[in-house]
């Protein structure tokens, strides 16, 4: 699934650097360099994901955020600022934006995140893969290349919420309140089971669930296991 | 330098010494006259004693009781026409008549009481002298104890004034043990309130230089940031390019080498703009007002994807035992007080090792602390880490503010930095905080 995303930033470097980093990830780009062009572009609609610079020429990126929420529009919109005084954060989530990464940032943060905020916009019951697995949230069957798995329920709720946070650090905490709707206490050791039954059930597939010591998880893309 | 003590000391003590030797003539003046006429009173009895019996026709002969003491005594009898007929030669003239007088013998001062006397051998002129010298020394007396009384009196004058200057001047010594007890950056202003009205436009103008002064330490931290967040687009534009460059040149060792230590001193330039930034937050004190009520285990939370990003890039285990840690502050100073302890954890630990963020309550504090299994910080270098661009060593990248800026946000949140040694034999950096009523 290709993302559509308008990106507004005056910077010419960043700007170029922007368009490359994110069409080597199967990402539309729509360039423009100020906040009107932005405003038109987004008026004109077709975009799944916004990333707005604050400071722009002509109208800054709240206003353009301001005027897309005016218009009843839920484009998700990532502002991009180079300040992180608390005021900008504050002003830019109170004017509607979804998201805000501060500059300079890893590509890869830039990614996950706009990833996040299509997905979370798009419709629901799609096919979640990382590697060479896939989730198919509609039918509930999992597979691991072409080989389907069998998961309890549980086990695909942690799974599933795992791939829907791929790359992300999720804690125990999230994980049981993700998968509370099927049981009624799931204690942090429940889900250390959960997920090293998992891991058993991926071996060979291409990710990996690493443990962060007391924290959680994360799910990433790995190479086969060599077993 | 001059001392007001001194000052008003010299300017009061010539008055009051001046009011204290006339008050002292006045009185010597005053018990003078009384004791002159009692003596001479002495002297009339005599004469009119002598004048008695010469009238009742005795020889002219002093009475026994008027040749006293140290004071010599004369008489001269002289006829009316004041032929001298008895008693000492050089006998001043006589003047008869009711009052003593002021005249010499021997060149000595005597009073003088003449009286005509009616003798069976016909009217004759009585003259009786004394010296002065039992009436000097009286006079003597007075003078030495009035003039102890004075020097008793100025000195006692002396230490009250010089006590109520100092008691006067104690709301300066107070401002000066307030300056004292400030840290380098407290600019704030001096209470003006229990302050006298006297020292009030002192304190006042003293107040205006700390606002000029703050204003022009503010408008260095203000451009320090402003340089700072200038240069993040352009640093975040550099980056991508050269993310770009090294997918692109990966099949080619020397440029992918050339490009990666590019890419290096890159990430080495957006870490010290991002430090800049955090110094100059870190020295604005508390920068919005009142502190937050916050809870470190929620602020290290927030930045948990950021460590372990980092950690997995480096090969290192990294772990967390996230207690409710509450203290109160600000957000931004905390976040950048764990992310350079943190940072500095990953920057110090060779890959493979293992870093732990702990928060949590302990006894009556609120503890944050990071472990490593790096080489530690050796405790001969302990204090001087703390210092600004001081690094351990010159291979890891560094800005050398980290351990500056984690003091100053702890201190400005009422903390202490404790360095030790860790579980794993590396170091353990623990901040104290005071815990949240």
């Amino acid at each position: 699934m290709a993302l559509q995303l308008l990106l507004v930033e005056d910077d010419p470097v960043l700007a170029d650097g922007l368009q490359r980093a994110l069409q080597a990830q199967d990402m539309y780009l729509q360039l423009v360099r100020d906040g009107l062009a932005a405003d038109a572009a987004l008026q004109a609609g077709g975009i799944d994901v916004a990333v707005l610079d604050i400071g722009l020429p002509g109208i800054d990126g709240f206003e353009v955020v301001r005027r897309l929420r005016a218009r009843g529009a839920a484009t998700p919109v990532l502002l991009l600022t180079a300040r992180d005084a608390v005021e900008d954060r504050v002003r830019g989530l109170e004017t509607g934006a979804d998201d805000y990464l501060v500059k300079p940032f890893a590509t890869a943060e830039l990614v996950a995140r706009i990833r996040a905020l299509a997905r979370r916009h798009a419709a629901p019951s799609t096919i979640l893969s990382i590697g060479s697995l896939s989730l198919d949230s509609g039918t509930r069957r999992a597979r691991v290349g072409e080989r389907p798995i069998d998961l309890s329920v549980r086990e695909w709720g942690v799974l599933e919420y795992l791939l829907q946070h791929a790359g992300r650090v999720v804690s125990k905490q999230q994980i049981i309140e993700a998968i509370l709707p099927w049981g009624d206490d799931v204690t942090p050791n429940a889900v250390e089971v959960y997920v090293s039954r998992l891991r058993l059930k991926l071996d060979g597939a291409s990710v990996a669930i690493r443990t962060i010591r007391g924290f959680g998880y994360l799910l990433e893309a790995a190479a086969p296991s060599a077993a | 330098m001059t001392s007001i003590r001194l000052q008003l000391l010299k300017w009061l003590l010539g008055p009051i010494l001046l009011v204290n030797l006339v008050l002292a003539a006045l009185v010597v003046g005053l018990a003078w006259t009384p004791a002159q006429v009692a003596f001479d009173a002495g002297l009339i009895d005599s004469a009119e004693l002598m004048a008695a019996r010469l009238a009742g026709g005795a020889a002219p002969q002093l009475p026994p009781a008027a040749a006293a003491n140290k004071d010599r005594i004369w008489f001269a009898l002289r006829s009316a026409e004041g032929v001298h007929l008895a008693g000492a030669a050089g006998f001043p003239p006589l003047q008869p008549g009711r009052a003593a007088y002021d005249a010499e013998i021997d060149g000595e001062p005597v009073r003088v009481v003449a009286r005509l006397v009616a003798t069976p051998a016909g009217p004759r002129q009585l003259g009786v002298a004394r010296t002065l010298r039992q009436r000097l020394e009286v006079r003597a007396a007075i003078v030495r104890s009035l003039t102890v009384l004075v020097a008793l009196v100025t000195i006692t004058l002396v230490g009250v004034v010089w006590l109520s200057v100092s008691n006067g001047l104690r709301p300066l010594a107070r401002i000066r043990a307030e300056l004292a007890a400030r840290g380098p950056d407290d600019l704030a202003p001096l209470p003006a309130e229990q302050v006298p009205y006297e020292i009030a436009p002192v304190v006042t103008g003293f107040n205006e230089l700390l606002d000029k002064v703050e204003a022009g330490a503010r408008a260095q931290r203000d451009f320090l940031a402003d340089m700072a967040h200038q240069l993040r687009t352009p640093l975040a534009g550099m980056q991508l390019q050269l993310e770009w460059l090294g997918q692109r040149h990966a099949a080619d060792p020397e440029t992918g080498r050339a490009l990666n230590l590019m890419h290096l001193a890159n990430e080495r330039m957006i870490r010290q703009v991002n430090q800049l930034l955090a110094l100059a937050r870190a020295r604005e004190g508390r920068p919005n007002g009142a502190p937050a009520a916050l809870d470190l285990a929620l602020l290290v939370q927030e930045s948990v994807q950021l460590f372990v990003d980092k950690a997995g890039a480096r090969n290192i285990d990294i772990g967390f035992e996230l207690d409710a840690a509450p203290v109160s502050g600000d957000a931004f100073q905390l976040r950048d007080l764990i992310d350079n302890l943190v940072d500095n954890a990953l920057r110090y630990t060779p890959a493979g090792g293992q870093v732990t963020i702990a928060c949590g309550r302990h006894g009556q504090e609120t503890l944050f602390a990071v472990e490593d299994s790096g080489p530690g910080i050796p405790a001969a270098r302990r204090s001087a880490v703390f210092e600004r661009f001081v690094r351990l060593d010159d291979k890891t990248a560094g800005s050398g503010l980290g351990l500056a800026i984690v003091r100053d946000i702890a201190s400005a949140h009422g903390a202490r930095v404790v360095l030790g040694d860790a579980a794993q034999g590396g170091a353990r950096v623990s901040v104290h905080f005071p815990q949240r009523s």
